[in-house]
């Protein structure tokens, strides 16, 4: 396995009061080390990309703050309060550490690859479920949610439908509301639109943007160079299961700071 | 009604006349009053008694057994493994023999008439336990053929683990499930002529009762068989109109609220 080459020159503009920070977050399947120690912190309203060579830990990163994936060392801080620990393998989740982890994916929505919109409900349904089950909202705040979170995304008019008769763009939008409609503090994007052909990639990048404009806290992992250089505040390149670089898209595109990221640059 | 016509009803009135026309040519005489169609209809409702309340036990009870099966504890995947794979290795007949005629003996040694069950409630138990033997692994099947992300979908909302499977795997996985379970349902309408051995009086029993006195035996029988397939197809019809209406539609659901925009 090749050394890990860490570029140092620009240090992470460690934020005062960052909104989200991971400290030292390792995860290992075995013998095998997918994260070892990332730090990451992000101010409120901050956009950052992660990009990386296949393999280097981006979408295990994100499962792991959502807790999708345990971790085994580290901690994550939202609003400088500790909402997970790393455990050690085989932990079994205490009800308090069970009720802890659902607090924190409340505050932290994540969009998917593959949308994974509820395919029993209409789409309507599919935003209220959330507000109804962990909120506590009544049916009728609930549909005012998500008639506000639909519109947001442009897809009022399809609320009656069945997810599966909408495009894979308008699936993704309907699933960014339904994260919206829990009110996250962050929002977590799993190549969202790695699933989809430019024209609807255009259309989610489009409420990214909007979503972007009205100071949410973003954290993307994308293979949309495009979009990795347009938008973010901060593009964090990883490889090999560590933040390697990060800086301004500018720092990052232009510069090329790391032989790995001149490497993967041009292979795009 | 419009699910009735069609190839079901055709298929049906086919084979029944068929099997009524034969026998007409073997027993010219008029035979119809002689068929007791009364009695054997009266005697179906045993049947169908037997499946509309072992049959919802079982799913529910599969259910049940599925998710120990699935249980990360070998407290409760063990002995349901064993209890499923027990169930479906030994055939329904010695199981309702075991509960009928040996429990009791075992009772007489204990000096207890508590084992001493009556017909019915023995059928119940064992049809329902051992059908739900076979709901379990269609239950784990189903559920097993929910994608994952549909729970992570739901975990990343926020929602507990028991609320995401019953809110959104479960509902899924009922649709998969829907057309195997029916085809139990009918398996254990068929099965039910078993009970007949534990004193329990059921449509075959009733038929094989009229017939034995009579001269037109098969043709009781056959009359028999031909309310069977009724059931059958009824069932069938039943389950076909479910799934339609819980299919994940290809198209938009029209209401009224649609027609605003």
């Amino acid at each position: 396995m090749r050394a890990v080459v860490v570029d140092n020159q620009v240090a992470p503009l460690a934020p005062e009061g960052a909104l989200l920070e991971v400290q030292g977050m390792q995860k290992n399947f075995g013998a095998h080390q997918v994260l070892q120690g990332v730090n990451l912190q992000a101010r409120k309203a901050e956009v950052i990309c992660i990009l990386g060579p296949n393999g280097c830990g981006k979408s295990t990163f994100l499962r792991c703050l959502n807790l999708l994936e345990p971790y085994q060392a580290g901690r994550v801080l939202l609003k400088g309060r500790v909402v997970s620990e790393g455990k050690p393998h085989g932990h079994q989740p205490s009800r308090e550490e069970q009720a802890q982890a659902r607090a924190l994916r409340r505050h932290i929505g994540m969009v998917f690859q593959r949308f994974n919109l509820f395919p029993h409900l209409s789409v309507l349904k599919n935003v209220m479920l959330g507000p109804v089950k962990v909120l506590g909202l009544t049916q009728g705040e609930a549909h005012a949610v998500a008639e506000k979170m639909l519109r947001k995304v442009g897809l009022w008019e399809k609320h009656p439908c069945d997810p599966l008769t909408l495009s894979g763009g308008q699936q993704q939008r309907v699933a960014i509301a339904r994260s919206l409609a829990m009110n996250p503090d962050v929002m977590l994007f799993d190549e969202a639109t790695s699933a989809l052909d430019p024209v609807m990639t255009k259309e989610v990048f489009k409420v990214v943007r909007e979503l972007a404009a009205e100071g949410m806290t973003m954290l993307l992992v994308t293979h949309d160079m495009d979009f990795a250089h347009d938008l973010p505040d901060r593009v964090v390149f990883m490889d090999q299961g560590v933040i390697a670089a990060q800086g301004t898209p500018e720092y990052i595109f232009d510069q090329r700071p790391l032989p790995v990221i001149q490497q993967f640059l041009s292979r795009k | 009604m419009a699910l009735l016509s069609g190839w079901w009803v055709a298929a049906l009135a086919l084979s029944v006349g068929v099997l009524f026309w034969f026998s007409d040519r073997m027993w010219p005489d008029a035979w119809l009053p002689r068929l007791e169609i009364p009695a054997l209809l009266r005697a179906s409702r045993v049947t169908l008694f037997l499946t509309a309340v072992s049959m919802p036990i079982a799913v529910a009870l599969g259910l049940f057994l599925a998710v120990c099966r699935r249980s990360q504890y070998a407290l409760f995947s063990w002995p349901t493994a064993l209890y499923i794979e027990a169930i479906r290795g030994t055939p329904l007949l010695v199981q309702l023999f075991v509960i009928f005629y040996s429990l009791p003996q075992l009772g007489l040694y204990f000096e207890t008439d508590l084992l001493t069950l009556d017909g019915m409630t023995v059928a119940v138990i064992c049809l329902s336990g051992n059908y739900a033997a076979y709901e379990a692994e269609i239950h784990r099947a189903g559920l097993q053929a929910v994608e994952s992300g549909q729970r992570e979908a739901a975990l990343s909302l926020g929602l507990s683990e028991r609320q995401s499977f019953f809110s959104v795997v479960l509902p899924q996985a009922f649709r998969i499930i829907l057309p195997p379970v029916l085809n139990d349902a009918i398996a254990m309408l068929k099965d039910c002529s078993l009970v007949t051995t534990i004193t329990v009086s059921e449509l075959l029993n009733v038929a094989e009762g009229i017939g034995r006195t009579r001269i037109n035996r098969s043709q009781v029988l056959l009359a028999a068989a031909a309310i069977y397939l009724l059931m059958s197809m009824t069932f069938l019809l039943f389950g076909k109109w479910v799934e339609k209406r819980l299919a994940f539609s290809g198209k938009p659901k029209l209401n009224v609220e649609n027609l605003k925009h």
